[in-house]
């Protein structure tokens, strides 16, 4: 079971990038091609779902981290807040 | 002769039995047996073995008892039941198998008796029924919450019971007045629409939302869930809502309102899902996303969306069950699932790191697994009626998944760039690839299995839906955009790693008011309220004191003959007849 203890971080970070060059590449191609069929005109635009993961990703966290500011407390803030006071004796 | 053997009742029933059980090897098989007996009549009914067929659109009734007047229904059965009921056992077996370790055996009957009652509401023909197992659900999960034993997990207990009865209350009323202006107590699609009329149908809509944790009324799941004994949430996450679901597409199937508040259940729980610091806390947002997708797909409500909402609920039964099994083995052996606890787990539980993996890209709908097959039939459908805004938050909620499910969650748990765990972590390990219970591991094995199954071979599950299936999921361009939008998610995780690593912290939910007004009012009747009984008390007392000492005074005292008190009594009942006659 040992192999299985060492984690293969070389090999997965260089077939990560070609995949993602690969699928750069490919989205144009197809996209010219006329490959793809989609429901929405948006969809069709170059790199979409490329850039929708990124940016959406990125903004997800950013925004979620700007609503943290104001509701991130202390691990115990009921707790504190409540003391025995919570229902339970 | 009974026309079918319910598996509900053969599950909840045997449950009771497991404490009872003198050896300990036989009430662990027993324990594993009885889920397969549920699987097995499933099976037979399927087959035909009760003398009827089940197809699509066509619905069985066995049996109907008279009630008051009522004719109840205990029993349905149709594909939409069927599939609910299979992936119940299923999940169920997979569940008891990681349970197997547990020493308290009431636990199990808990669990046992909460499975057999959601096969009961799944089941239902009648309203009553339905509302009987849904209070028997409401129950079964307070006692494996209880049984974790810590404080904090009686107080999330108790608001748990509390949550879940004022659901309970509403589809009570909403069933009552539903009734008592229709007369019918059938479990079908409910009338709907907007003023007083539909009030009885609004009110069970309200029951449902809140036992669906649709946002924003999911606070109970993420505090109550993550509280749970490791276990006892694995069963948590898979009944309550799911059941709430199968009651929304039974009762609601196409109310527009399920479509914008499901998409924005999907959504908003990402977001919160991101502050998250415990692994479970952190799946348990991810339970009111998925069950978005559900809600909205109920709302969209046509074939392909309610197909799509079905079968998203039998996935998601097995991944999320999947994901909590493959937090718990970290909990269990090193007795946290906070990520700025944990870190470097790699080398110590490597098959439960792949296990979750295989999980996390089931949620975020990676082609060539589970999610990937039902998640887009709901996407499909959004786009179908040509609401583009529906679809960019569905697939922007599927970002979100993939980055914290498929990522944050194994990264802060398992690897976090260290090579070893914190050191009073490492403390709790052996030396060895396999730290947890390999029971464990071969029911997180098995929903692995299912998962990858069902995403290559999605045939069998459509098969099972209710209405045909006329739906593709491997198109290039849906495999081939997915696939690179996860690409680039991971991308934009790995620039914005060090942003959502762990930090101790406890993220406030929408449950805020009521809480605080809750721990309020518990203040104020713990202090000036019991003040003021005490107050009153000492008066009252004070003031008897007074007058038995006033009538102890010799003067009065003689002056109290017998005939002298009675004929004060007399008076007294004459002066009431009077003015009683008086005010007729």
């Amino acid at each position: 079971m040992h192999w299985l203890r060492i984690y293969p971080k070389r090999t997965l970070w260089r077939l990560y990038w070609g995949v993602l060059v690969l699928s750069l590449i490919l989205d144009a191609l197809a996209l010219y091609a006329h490959a793809f069929h989609y429901h929405f005109k948006f969809q069709y635009t170059l790199e979409f779902f490329a850039l929708f993961g990124f940016f959406g990703c990125m903004l997800l966290i950013l925004i979620a981290k700007g609503i943290g500011l104001f509701i991130v407390k202390e691990e115990d803030y009921y707790q504190r807040r409540a003391p025995q006071e919570n229902g339970v004796q | 002769m009974m026309a079918w053997l319910h598996p509900g009742v053969v599950i909840a029933l045997g449950g009771l039995a497991i404490p009872w059980i003198p050896w300990r090897r036989v009430r662990q098989v027993y324990f594993l047996v009885l889920p397969l007996m549920g699987l097995v009549i499933l099976g037979l009914t399927s087959w035909g073995f009760f003398g009827f067929s089940i197809s699509q659109s066509k619905v069985q009734v066995p049996f109907s008892i008279p009630f008051l007047g009522y004719s109840l229904q205990p029993v349905r059965i149709h594909a939409l039941s069927l599939l609910f009921g299979y992936v119940y056992v299923i999940a169920a077996f997979c569940m008891n198998l990681y349970a197997l370790g547990v020493k308290n055996d009431w636990e199990h009957t808990a669990a046992m008796i909460y499975v057999g009652s959601a096969l009961g509401a799944v089941f239902a023909g009648d309203l009553f029924t339905l509302f009987f197992c849904l209070e028997i659900m409401s129950w079964a999960p307070f006692f494996l919450l209880l049984f974790r034993g810590t404080k904090k997990a009686m107080g999330a207990a108790l608001r748990y019971v509390l949550w879940h009865h004022f659901s309970g209350v509403c589809i009570l009323f909403g069933i009552l007045i539903h009734v008592h202006a229709t007369g019918s107590l059938a479990f079908g699609p409910l009338p709907w629409g907007y003023g007083k009329d539909f009030l009885g149908s609004h009110l069970i809509l309200f029951g449902f939302i809140i036992n669906a944790a649709t946002a924003p009324f999911h606070a109970w799941l993420a505090d109550s869930y993550s509280e749970a004994s490791p276990s006892g949430s694995v069963y948590m996450t898979a009944y309550t809502t799911k059941t709430a679901v199968f009651c929304l597409i039974v009762a609601f199937s196409g109310v527009k309102l399920l479509m914008w508040a499901g998409v924005i259940s999907a959504v908003f729980s990402v977001f919160m899902a991101v502050l998250e610091n415990d692994g479970r806390r952190l799946l348990s947002y991810h339970i009111v996303s998925q069950v978005g997708y559900m809600v909205c797909g109920v709302g969209i409500g046509t074939a392909m969306a309610i197909n799509g909402a079905a079968a998203h609920a039998f996935c998601h039964i097995i991944y999320k069950a999947l994901l909590y099994m493959g937090v718990g083995c970290p909990l269990l052996v090193v007795g946290t699932a906070k990520f700025h606890r944990l870190g470097g787990l790699y080398r110590y539980m490597p098959i439960a790191f792949w296990l979750t993996i295989i999980g996390g890209l089931s949620i975020s709908a990676f082609p060539l697994f589970s999610g990937f097959v039902s998640k887009t039939m709901t996407i499909e459908a959004a786009e179908r009626i040509h609401q583009p805004l529906v679809y960019l938050m569905l697939e922007g909620a599927s970002i979100g998944t993939f980055l914290h499910t498929g990522l944050k969650l194994p990264w802060n748990i398992w690897l976090q760039e260290r090579e070893e765990p914190p050191p009073e972590i490492r403390a709790r390990l052996k030396d060895s690839a396999v730290n947890s219970p390999v029971h464990m591991l071969g029911a997180m094995g098995i929903l692995a299995f299912l998962c990858v199954f069902i995403g290559i071979y999605p045939k069998i599950l459509y098969a099972m839906l209710p209405y045909p299936v006329e739906f593709v999921p491997y198109t290039f361009t849906r495999v081939f955009s997915l696939t690179q939008m996860f690409i680039f998610t991971f991308l934009g995780f790995w620039v914005l790693r060090k942003l959502i690593k762990g930090h101790a912290g406890f993220v406030l939910d929408t449950d805020w008011p009521l809480r605080i007004a809750g721990g309020r009012l518990i203040r104020f009747c713990s202090g000036p309220l019991k003040a003021l009984g005490a107050f009153l008390d000492r008066r009252v007392t004070q003031a008897a004191s007074w007058t038995v000492a006033a009538f102890r005074k010799p003067l009065v005292e003689a002056a109290l003959t017998p005939r002298f008190v009675g004929a004060g009594m007399l008076a007294a009942i004459v002066l009431f007849v009077l003015f009683v006659v008086r005010n007729l």
